[in-house]
């Protein structure tokens, strides 16, 4: 570019240890050349002969370091710009304030120290992330979880399937398995899904479509207790906060790459929180006298798909991943005998026309 | 590029190299990861101090003066006061739907619609404002006295119709909002001009509207010719078909939504460039006019070496397409005439506080 003719005076070579700079008032966009002096804690820009102000050396502002040449500005002046047309004189560079490259923090640590104590915060800011969701969760008041439940999915499953003798044999397979919950509420909404979900404010909802894929009462259970589980656990609240946690945290990353990690860490803990849900559910079925083998079935048959019903056993799998572990242990736990059935025959019969008379129309309501 | 071989000196030029870049892109990308993607901000303003500073334009590099703390501002303030609530009620539209009231969910989701369509005109609108404020050259910034609200409007009602008319408005569209945006802006004390028009880049437009539908129905034949070669070669409904045939099928398959999106690209990159070209060469500044020289064939390599750049290094060559893009960007970017430069004078606008965090919050490209 049309850098200054005179390349010896750029050198610092003149007695005066000044350089020749362009220079920018800020004001207009005239490009002039100056030669600038240090004169004791000052600068003075010459041009043609004529001294300007004096520029306090403490008010200058230093340009990037990857702008490619030296630059400085000047505190309170928008646009006042001296740019070094060649390198800057040693004798000037000592007094000048040094080019800023990553930002603050950064170039005052040096960026290998710096990246390593970000790293150390990262990481411990990303484990308070994902393990105080699990405290705060069950200190969150269960009224509030209710509130937030139902501001969240309002009355769904509520209006879940209604024949009264169905209702009952759901109430009597739910006070088996669990006889301490007074407020467990467990609800079937006629969806062809083979799916149970623990809603936001701990209310369980088993689909129909789990139900007619049951083959016996204890296969029901096995699943409702696993639902318990989570009740119990906290899981959803658990859930819904480490979330919120992670879509903060993470919100600052470019494109996809926060929501990939996010999924990621979301998923690992939810296994867990699979894992721990069975480990109760065993428990559970312990304690009320129900086989755990038909539940360890029902999980190999899903692990299997079942034929023409693939598509409905991927809604089950897609959120509670069945493995052959998850069958092992509930095999594993069984005892040697004294079970009995989760529900007479007849009672089974009344549960698995628990949707009898209820569409799955959906319709549109304002 | 072909820079040096013209007789005359372009007003733009780029003189980045990426290997110069290097060093600042992979820093990046190392701070960013180690800061869970705040750095990204500061990250952001370095890449744009590299490109600025290595744009030369007449006889001076521009400068960018924006910092990642505005970039940060910006973003949590489009935080709170943007992406907080839409969560919020994104939570309670659950809430509507879990209760069976489709109805009012989808009426809540259409206003929700409508306010986004509104502030993403005025996001893009406060970019390039803010763009524009923290370029230097020769010591002189731009700017814009409107705030955008005007041009949200402007974006909301003219988006509609575009819509409206089946997209067969939509080059009107942007050529008025192109118009609109650049004739509110400045630098220094010289006013920004603009008066795109549409008519130019329509017929390129109706090619990139009905190549899909030519191209589905070309599609259909090659179909029903390959089912009709499939029952030569003796498939037997319900028999399990050959390996061979599978395969077959699945290459065709392949091959036909490579060609699909393949042409459909290169007709959008077709209509790209004829709109930048008319929109940039109807923009001009005081005594100065600006053009843009990309062929659709720049647009269809800019783009492939994009992809292939992503693709061939898994992700990590994400890190060089903002230097690609800038780079594309300049080296085609021409302006004649002249500069006075004695009567350019300080811009008088109010330069915005913090950066883009509207735009960013919604995530919609900057040019």
């Amino acid at each position: 570019m049309s850098a200054p003719s005179e390349g010896g005076a750029a050198t610092g070579a003149a007695p005066d240890d000044g350089a020749t700079v362009w220079h920018y008032d800020g004001v207009s966009a005239l490009r002039r050349r100056a030669r600038l002096l240090v004169e004791g804690d000052a600068l003075v820009l010459v041009e043609d002969g004529v001294a300007g102000a004096r520029v306090p050396i403490a008010d200058l502002v230093p340009g990037h370091a990857d702008a490619g040449a030296a630059s400085f500005g000047l505190k309170g002046r928008p646009g006042w710009r001296i740019d070094f047309a060649g390198p800057v004189p040693p004798a000037l560079r000592a007094r000048l304030p040094g080019a800023v490259r990553y930002g603050g923090w950064v170039d005052r640590l040096g960026l290998w120290r710096a990246a390593t104590a970000f790293a150390a915060v990262a990481a411990v800011v990303v484990v308070i992330v994902l393990r105080t969701p699990a405290m705060v969760a069950r200190l969150v008041p269960a009224s509030v979880e209710r509130q937030l439940g139902e501001t969240m999915v309002g009355d769904f499953g509520r209006r879940g399937c209604t024949d009264a003798a169905g209702r009952a044999a759901l109430a009597t397979l739910a006070h088996r398995i669990d006889p301490d919950a007074p407020r467990l509420e467990v609800d079937v909404v006629k969806l062809p899904m083979v799916n149970a979900v623990t809603l936001p404010g701990g209310r369980i909802v088993v689909f129909d479509g789990l139900i007619q894929a049951a083959r016996s009462p204890d296969e029901v259970a096995g699943v409702v207790a696993h639902e318990i589980g989570h009740v119990r656990h906290r899981d959803v609240m658990e859930g819904l906060l480490r979330q919120f946690g992670l879509s903060v945290l993470l919100g600052g990353m470019e494109g996809h790459v926060g929501g990939y990690t996010n999924t990621i860490l979301a998923t690992a803990y939810s296994h867990d929180a699979e894992a721990k849900a069975d480990g109760y559910a065993i428990q559970l079925l312990r304690d009320a006298k129900v086989s755990p083998l038909p539940t360890a079935t029902f999980f190999d048959r899903l692990g299997r798909g079942g034929p023409g019903k693939a598509e409905r056993m991927l809604a089950y799998l897609a959120t509670h991943p069945v493995s052959a572990d998850r069958a092992r242990r509930f095999r594993q736990s069984a005892l040697a005998g004294g079970y009995a059935p989760a529900l007479a025959p007849a009672q089974w019969q009344a549960l698995r026309g628990i949707c009898r008379g209820d569409t799955d129309r959906i319709d549109w309501r304002f | 590029m072909t820079d040096e071989t013209r007789a005359e000196p372009r007003a733009f030029r780029f003189r980045g190299t990426w290997q110069d870049y290097a060093p600042i892109a992979f820093t990046n990308l190392l701070l960013t990861i180690v800061t869970l993607g705040i750095y990204s901000f500061w990250g952001r303003a370095r890449t744009r101090r590299y490109l600025w500073s290595r744009t030369i334009f007449i006889d001076d590099r521009l400068e960018w003066t924006g910092t990642g703390l505005e970039l940060f501002v910006g973003y949590i303030l489009a935080f709170l006061f943007f992406v907080l609530p839409f969560g919020i009620i994104n939570l309670v539209l659950q809430g509507v739907l879990m209760r069976g009231h489709q109805g009012a969910a989808a009426l809540l989701v259409g206003v929700l619609y409508l306010i986004a369509l509104f502030l993403i005109g005025v996001a893009r609108f406060r970019a390039l404002r803010y763009r524009l404020s923290r370029t230097l050259w020769h010591g002189i910034r731009g700017g814009s006295d409107r705030q955008g609200v005007a041009y949200g409007w402007s974006w909301f009602w003219r988006s509609l119709v575009a819509t409206l008319t089946a997209y067969l408005m939509m080059p009107w569209s942007m050529a008025r909002l192109w118009n609109e945006r650049w004739n509110t802006m400045s630098f220094g004390s010289l006013h920004f001009r603009s008066d795109a028009r549409w008519q130019p880049v329509f017929g390129r437009f109706m090619l990139f509207y009905l190549a899909p539908v030519v191209l589905f129905f070309a599609i259909l034949a090659m179909i029903a010719i390959g089912i009709g070669a499939g029952m030569m070669a003796g498939i037997k409904p319900g028999a399990p078909p050959p390996a061979g045939a599978i395969v077959t099928f699945a290459l065709l398959g392949i091959a036909f939504y490579l060609v699909f999106f393949g042409v459909l690209g290169v007709i959008a990159a077709a209509f790209f460039s004829a709109f930048f070209r008319e929109a940039v060469g109807a923009t001009s500044l005081g005594d100065l006019e600006f053009g843009f020289e990309a062929r659709t064939m720049d647009w269809v390599k800019l783009f492939v070496g994009n992809y292939a750049l992503v693709i061939f290094t898994f992700g990590v060559g994400y890190i060089f397409v903002p230097y690609r893009n800038w780079a594309f960007f300049i080296r085609h970017l021409a302006a004649y005439g002249s500069v006075a430069i004695d009567t350019l004078t300080q811009s008088q606008t109010r330069a915005p506080g913090q950066g883009e965090g509207l735009l960013d919050a919604f995530d919609v490209g900057a040019f």
